[in-house]
């Protein structure tokens, strides 16, 4: 018996020694950083909470969580929507959608796509002078000036959200299917006979038995979104412009660290990322199931 | 940021790669790093010389002081040569990660009079002892088309052109012609930013660690401004697919409602502007250049290397940096395949005479670009230069956009310098 207790911590050793190597050991580093004025060379002097001081105070930081919350915000509305609509037309009975997987594949791809590739793409199409967006919009007569995407704040936002949401509409709408064939065809075949209508099969029985996954996708797609470094990096400057409006939470932590050698105010910075994170997965859970909870007593 | 980019598209075809050998067992003698693919050629020719094994490895710019650094402090893998870039080039010979080549057996202070003198210097720590030696001198200069030239100015011959270019005012005059003839001065208002010093170039922190915001470069703001109003540029900004496409070809700019068709006279671009990305962009109007000055000397860029102070093989490595910086039949060779102008003067005493170049038109840039390079002062750079520049080059832009008047954008300026570098002292404003 001994020994085979032993074999199990040796099988189960690899990861432990992965784990607090690769994970565990940075995470703790990172914190006794965050109250330090590391340079990124050279020796570390412990300045307390001076950090987190300065932290609470930055406006910079600030603005990276609005412009963070706002670029995410607007993408995960048009995405679960759009997902939701193609979940209901899919999954509709009476219509009986043909090519399902087919539109899974098309839907996803956007997905498989590096986002160094998708920034280069988009930042082609969305040129001031040169590109096709503005060129297609001019000859259907909508606008008459050119749009400098890029370099407005709000179409700047705007564009961003829309591009996330190209590339994971189709990664929400595979999980959203997912839900929606797990729930029993009873269900639809009685509101059928029953009569009711599509909207009404959609809000009354899709909906209310989909929160679970929808919750998932919501806090999957949350954490993801906090963390958005990537696309603002690579279709501006990779400091914000135009006006800072894409200055996100990591990207300003990225910036402190690598650009400015402040890697002890950075790593306060991943800290204020960290707990801010747990804050709102905690919001979201607790709000999803409260409301569960008293749809239950309701019933 | 803008060389950064640069770097980082010519780096981008051959992104990080470590050659094969070496993972086959075999024994390697010197390991280099470096961000371009630049040295293979010079690799192999070591190589073949010495009868040794070298290993490059490539990281991209983007990432290559994060990747380098950490290797450097703890000596783990590191390599025995390394390359460095002008944007951190001051705070490297300052961490003392290069061998002090000053010191015996190197002595290279004994060879000072055999290089440029801006390129020698910058390669000097605070205490004036020499960590990195470069083989090229980047001086910058205004590379133009004759045929509008011709057209527009009477001539197409450098020096003339140049005299009508030797001030900002004068610049102005010029781009006021060329917009009357239908055709525009510069790509985009960023082109002239090497030319914001204007007459009293200081650097952007001086010892005190005070933020130097001079005269000039708030004039610059109003010049750049102007550009925008009187359209004197194609608003093609730096790098952007149509910045490329303007140097070839008539581009269409959108203004006032109305589309125009245009093509642009001038890129303010240095040396390597010539073969990196004129040279790779044009095929149409190949031999129609030239290259003169602008209002003031500017230089742009510049690789230098050294030996890593750990390393275990410091013979043979700095074997590679002399062949690189100092072996006269090795530069000859290099500056004749690839039109790099070098800053080890033996050489380019031999060659500057007789150089010539087809693209511009015959044009003989390397005694061109080597006149520049006299009158380049190094004691303006500093570490921050890089971010200093993307932060002051928002606030033009965000003034020349009409967003900010220009006291709000300097304050947001000093705002970004103090939040970037809190140790900086900006004025109370």
């Amino acid at each position: 018996m001994n020994k085979l207790n032993r074999y199990g911590y040796i099988f189960v050793a690899p990861f432990w020694i992965i784990f607090l190597v690769f994970s565990i050991y940075p995470v703790v580093l990172t914190f006794y950083y965050s109250f330090t004025n590391y340079s990124g060379s050279g020796t570390a002097e412990v300045v307390g909470l001076a950090n987190y001081k300065r932290l609470i105070t930055d406006t910079y930081f600030v603005e990276a969580f609005f412009n963070t919350w706002k670029i995410w915000g607007i993408n995960f509305a048009l995405q679960i929507t759009i997902a939701l609509i193609l979940a209901a037309v899919f999954s509709d009975m009476r219509v009986k959608m043909k090519g399902l997987a087919f539109f899974r594949s098309i839907f996803y791809l956007p997905n498989l796509i590096t986002v160094s590739s998708v920034a280069l793409l988009f930042g082609i199409l969305l040129d001031w002078q040169h590109g096709s967006l503005n060129m297609v919009l001019i000859k259907i007569g909508l606008i008459s000036e050119p749009i400098n995407w890029l370099n407005e704040p709000t179409t700047a936002q705007l564009s961003v959200s829309l591009i996330l949401t190209w590339m994971w509409f189709g990664h929400s709408f595979i999980v959203v299917m997912a839900g929606v064939s797990g729930i029993s065809r009873d269900y639809y075949e009685a509101a059928l006979i029953d009569g009711a209508s599509r909207v009404q099969t959609f809000f009354h029985i899709t909906l209310p038995l989909l929160k679970p996954i929808l919750l998932y996708i919501m806090i999957t797609s949350l954490i993801g979104g906090l963390q958005l470094f990537d696309l603002p990096m690579l279709l501006t400057d990779g400091i914000g412009s135009p006006e800072g409006s894409l200055n996100t939470m990591v990207l300003y932590l990225y910036n402190q660290a690598f650009k400015y050698s402040n890697y002890g105010y950075a790593s306060a910075v991943a800290y204020g990322l960290f707990v801010i994170t747990i804050i709102f997965s905690a919001i979201v859970f607790k709000s999803m199931y409260r409301n569960e909870r008293k749809q239950a007593r309701q019933v | 940021m803008s060389l950064v980019l640069v770097i980082g598209v010519i780096a981008g075809c051959s992104n990080k790669e470590t050659s094969g050998e070496s993972k086959n067992g075999k024994k390697v003698d010197l390991k280099i790093w470096s961000f371009t693919d630049e040295l293979k050629e010079p690799i192999k020719k070591f190589e073949e010389k010495n009868g040794v094994k070298v290993e490059l490895t490539i990281v991209p710019i983007a990432d290559y002081p994060t990747k380098l650094k950490p290797v450097l402090e703890s000596g783990v893998g590191a390599p025995d040569v390394f390359t460095g870039e002008i944007a951190f080039l001051k705070q490297w010979v300052d961490a003392g990660y290069w061998e002090n080549l000053s010191e015996k057996p190197y002595n290279v202070d004994e060879l000072s009079d055999n290089y440029v003198p801006y390129v020698f210097d910058l390669g000097k720590d605070q205490d004036g002892n020499v960590r990195a030696l470069s083989w090229q001198t980047t001086p910058g200069g205004l590379y133009y088309k004759r045929s509008i030239a011709k057209e527009v100015l009477g001539t197409d011959d450098p020096d003339t052109v140049g005299e009508m270019l030797s001030s900002m005012d004068k610049v102005f005059e010029v781009a006021e012609k060329m917009k009357e003839k239908g055709y525009r001065m510069f790509p985009d208002e960023g082109s002239i930013r090497w030319f914001s010093q204007g007459d009293n170039p200081k650097p952007w922190v001086n010892e005190n660690n005070e933020i130097q915001l001079t005269e000039q470069k708030i004039a610059f703001l109003d010049t750049a401004k102007k550009l925008r109003e009187n359209n004197y540029t194609a608003l093609a900004p730096e790098w952007s697919p149509s910045w490329f496409e303007a140097m070839d070809k008539p581009i269409k700019v959108k203004e006032g409602g109305k589309e125009t068709e245009t093509q642009v006279f001038s890129y303010v671009l240095p040396t390597w502007g010539l073969h990196s990305v004129l040279k790779t962009n044009v095929e149409e109007s190949e031999g129609d250049w030239a290259v003169t000055n602008g209002p003031s000397p500017y230089f742009w860029g510049g690789t230098w290397l050294g030996v890593y102070n750990k390393s275990k093989n410091k013979e043979l490595a700095y074997d590679f940096v002399k062949m690189m910086t100092q072996d006269d039949e090795f530069l000859t060779d290099w500056a004749k395949e690839t039109g790099d102008v070098l800053s080890y003067l033996p050489v380019t005493n031999e060659i500057k005479d007789d150089f010539s170049d087809e693209f511009l038109g015959g044009q003989n840039n390397y005694q061109f670009f080597l006149e520049q390079a006299k009158s380049i002062e190094p004691g303006i750079v500093t570490k921050y230069d890089q971010q200093l520049d993307t932060f002051y080059g928002n606030a033009v832009q965000e003034y020349v956009d009409g967003k900010k008047s220009k006291e709000e954008a300097i304050k947001e300026f000093y705002k970004k310098v103090q939040n970037a570098y809190p140790d900086l002292k900006v004025p109370n404003k």
